[in-house]
């Protein structure tokens, strides 16, 4: 469903991706990890479509992006880590608006696909409000309902639970965990390695822009050496829990 | 009041300010060097100009003085009740707006600090046009009376007395508007407000037709009607205090009380001040409480929604999606459609100064002066068309601000949505362009083959000019901006109107040839040659080239750069 084939990213000579292979397969909740300035945002908006990478391929649903750029993003998902919305639409018209974009008949049943989300989401009662009296949370959730509107195959995610209060992270997971049952891919970035812990199939870590472990999450810790603990093997796989012991909090 | 906090809360600023002029790029410096470059021309301007009124003031017997004492005492008026309004708008933000208000109120700086800091801030904001509009004005009376140090030392503590007093007000004012509506309502109101003082005294000032000031059949009973006209003026305000004593210090005489106008303008400045903090201590902390609210939406189907559906129905459905949002987001946002009110302001005021030409007073034969001017009015509506497009056109590709991921990350393609924001420009553009050009045109009583060249040589520029701006807009996009007028202003707005200025001389260059030639064939009743003819053809085709060429090269242009934006 998703492939990575020698992705890169170079910033005036900086390697923010260096030569990622990765390949997602259909219905897989799959986690990207990585400390910070690793490269998973760069990945992740390569993948959206909204940067351009220095070379490689990414290839979606068969079709490689740069080729079918329209094609591809039309079966695609997104949702960044700091959505920035239109302040002044309401939620109701920000959705039509995407339903417009990605030339969603306008007829009845976007309408009940919209206010179907909306109660998804639990945001039937703001509908009709201005994006900018939203809170950051349901900022996300709307985001959500956009990036599920034309029903994708394909989801990409940066940092999911940003801002989402415990209800709202926990019925973001289930509806993750289900869409992927129903076959749905999800490509999902995030630090909370206790979301990724719960319910992705498969990880990646990437560091310093290279993939430094990929496979389940009890793959992955099998190889760090640790047993049943994610926390454990990102920090042992990314040098972390050396550095941790090092510099001991306390000392700081 | 620990002082310490105080100067903890101003010390952001002036280390931003020592950071960008110590630190700033070379781009920033050149900028910087650009911009006072055009203060000082314009401060010369202003100098020039208010020493050559005085002067000719001064020449005019009798009511001479009496007149530059009236002006000084308008000036002072004008600016001051400028200055409090300034104040209003500026406190609005500086008070309740800003950013980083919430990180000074959760810290734990006294309330008082918080808000003197923010006066401090408000003070600074508001002032300086002051200095750029004023100080020219004072010291061209300082360069035509002559007057001693102590006018300068007057002007200088009296000026900042003042200040402080109208910035009071100003501050106060705010203050119980925003304990009276939310402080976003309020500022609402102020920028309606603004825009309707902006266009009261837009044409207040031209339908004085100041122009009649150099005619000498109507100058002297002007003068006399300006002279008898008692200046705006009343005991008990702080500047005419200024004004009586200033105006003593330029005419050497005795009276003007200086140290009591002096003393009298500082208590009036300090007791503002007081007030202003008794006033806080009660009303700042739940305005700025009030300020955080979210702002409901006023719910409702109105006109807007049936005009949409009306522009949609010839578009798909991706770009009708576009035109929807930005024409919502334009009519929801108040500094932008209020805009539209100065617009029309400008509109009129352009129309009603071809009503006034006084064209019959010319030594020229009118026939030929009604179709020059004509003709050199393309070139004129150009270039307001020009102004329109750098405000609305130029900054249409910059509006999707950080919202432009969501178009990134949808199948509709970049040059899609270029052409789109083009097809949705051109049609009111080219309304406002005939407008301009028939109703001049009428007003002229031009010539048919005036009235045709016209109106066909502004349509086609129209598509120049519009193409421009998006082409341009999406190659120096501003996506990170506070406030989208900011757009129009950066480094791609003047490149624009270089560009767009150049772009309409070369077609009147162009035309000017032909057109010279039909019209005095017309005159004269000769036939035109066929060397004539052809100089004629080929022109008009390097206009139709130069047109072809500034819409669709600045659109590729922009393509390119958008697609490759990052």
């Amino acid at each position: 469903m998703i492939r990575l084939v020698h992705l890169t990213k170079l910033y005036k000579g900086l390697r923010a991706v260096d030569r990622i292979d990765l390949e997602v397969k259909e219905g897989v909740i799959f986690g990207f990890l990585g400390p910070n300035g690793a490269g998973r945002t760069t990945t992740i908006k390569m993948m959206a479509g909204v940067m351009k990478p220095t070379s490689g391929q990414i290839i979606i649903n068969g079709m490689e992006l740069s080729r079918s750029p329209s094609e591809v993003k039309r079966s695609v998902g997104f949702i960044p880590d700091r959505p920035y919305l239109y302040e002044k639409l309401s939620g109701m018209e920000f959705l039509r608006f995407l339903g417009g974009l990605y030339r969603l008949d306008h007829s009845s049943s976007l309408e009940s696909r919209i206010l179907e989300l909306l109660e998804l989401f639990d945001l039937t009662h703001w509908g009709d409000e201005l994006i900018e009296s939203y809170s950051h949370g349901m900022k996300q959730r709307l985001v959500m309902c956009g990036a599920l509107l034309h029903r994708p195959k394909v989801l990409i995610i940066d940092e999911p639970m940003v801002g989402l209060d415990p209800r709202g992270a926990r019925l973001v997971k289930d509806i993750f965990t289900t869409r992927a049952r129903q076959g749905t891919t999800i490509f999902m970035s995030t630090h909370s390695l206790e979301v990724a812990q719960e319910v992705c199939r498969e990880i990646a870590i990437i560091q310093a822009g290279k993939i430094i472990a990929t496979g389940t999450p009890e793959d992955l810790n099998r190889e760090a050496g640790v047993g049943g603990n994610l926390e454990r093997t990102f920090l042992r796989l990314t040098e972390g829990e050396r550095l941790a012991h090092e510099r001991p909090l306390s000392s700081s | 009041m620990p002082m310490r906090g105080l100067y903890l809360l101003l010390s952001p600023r002036f280390l931003g300010c020592k950071n960008a002029l110590f630190s700033s790029g070379r781009g920033l410096k050149k900028r910087a060097l650009i911009v006072t470059t055009v203060g000082i021309a314009f401060w010369g301007l202003m100098f020039a100009l208010s020493s050559r009124v005085l002067t000719y003031f001064q020449s005019v017997e009798v009511i001479g003085d009496v007149l530059a004492h009236h002006l000084l005492a308008m000036v002072l008026l004008t600016f001051f009740s400028l200055l409090i309004f300034s104040h209003i708008v500026t406190a609005l933000s500086n008070l309740y707006l800003s950013a980083d208000l919430e990180m000074c109120h959760g810290s734990p700086a006294h309330l008082e600090e918080v808000f003197l800091s923010r006066s401090v801030f408000t003070l600074v904001d508001s002032s300086w046009m002051v200095v750029v509009f004023g100080l020219p004005i004072m010291m061209a009376y300082a360069y035509v009376y002559r007057p001693g140090p102590a006018y300068y030392i007057s002007l200088i503590h009296m000026g900042l007395a003042t200040t402080v007093i109208a910035g009071g007000i100003g501050i106060l004012f705010t203050m119980i508007l925003v304990s009276i509506f939310p402080a976003q309502r309020t500022k609402d109101i102020v920028i309606l407000l603004s825009i309707f003082v902006v266009i009261s005294l837009y044409f207040m000032f031209r339908f004085l037709r100041p122009e009649r000031l150099v005619d000498p059949d109507a100058f002297f009973s002007v003068m006399q009607y300006l002279s008898a006209l008692k200046a705006p003026d009343s005991l008990f305000l702080p500047t005419h205090w200024v004004t009586e004593t200033l105006w003593a210090f330029l005419t050497r005489s005795r009276g003007g009380e200086p140290l009591f106008n002096g003393t009298l303008i500082w208590s009036t400045a300090l007791a503002v001040v007081v007030i202003n903090l008794w006033t806080a201590r009660v009303l700042y902390f739940t305005g700025f409480s009030k300020s955080q609210e979210a702002k409901r939406r006023r719910g409702g189907r109105n006109i807007l929604d049936f005009f949409l559906n009306l522009i949609k129905r010839p578009m798909g459905d991706d770009l009708a999606s576009i035109v929807e949002k930005d024409i919502r987001t334009f009519f929801r946002d108040n500094t932008q459609w209020s805009q539209l009110l100065l617009l029309g302001a400008l509109v009129v005021v352009y129309l009603y100064n071809f009503s006034v030409l006084p064209l019959d007073k010319s030594p020229i034969r009118l026939e030929f002066l009604q179709n020059e001017i004509a003709f050199l009015n393309m070139g004129l509506a150009g270039f307001v068309l020009s102004a329109i497009s750098v405000r609305f056109i130029f900054p249409a590709v910059s509006s999707e601000g950080g919202a432009f991921w969501i178009l990134q990350s949808s199948p509709l393609s970049i040059r899609r949505f270029l052409w789109g924001k083009l097809a949705f420009y051109i049609f009111p553009m080219l309304i406002l362009g005939e407008l301009l050009i028939v109703i001049t045109n009428f007003l002229l009583d031009v010539t048919p083959f005036m009235m045709f060249l016209s109106s066909i040589t502004i349509f086609m520029a129209v598509f120049g000019i519009v193409s421009l701006g998006i082409g341009l807009g999406a190659i120096y996009p501003k996506f990170k901006h506070e406030n989208i007028a900011q757009v129009a202003t950066g480094f791609g707005g003047v490149l624009y109107m270089i560009f767009s200025a150049i772009f309409i001389a070369l077609i009147i260059v162009l035309e000017a040839g032909p057109v010279y030639i039909i019209f005095m064939s017309n005159v004269r009743g000769a036939q035109i040659t066929l060397l004539q003819w052809l100089f004629i053809v080929l022109s008009f085709m390097a206009v139709a080239l130069i047109n072809a060429f500034a819409v669709y090269k600045p659109m590729k242009m922009g393509f390119q750069a958008l697609s490759e934006y990052e």
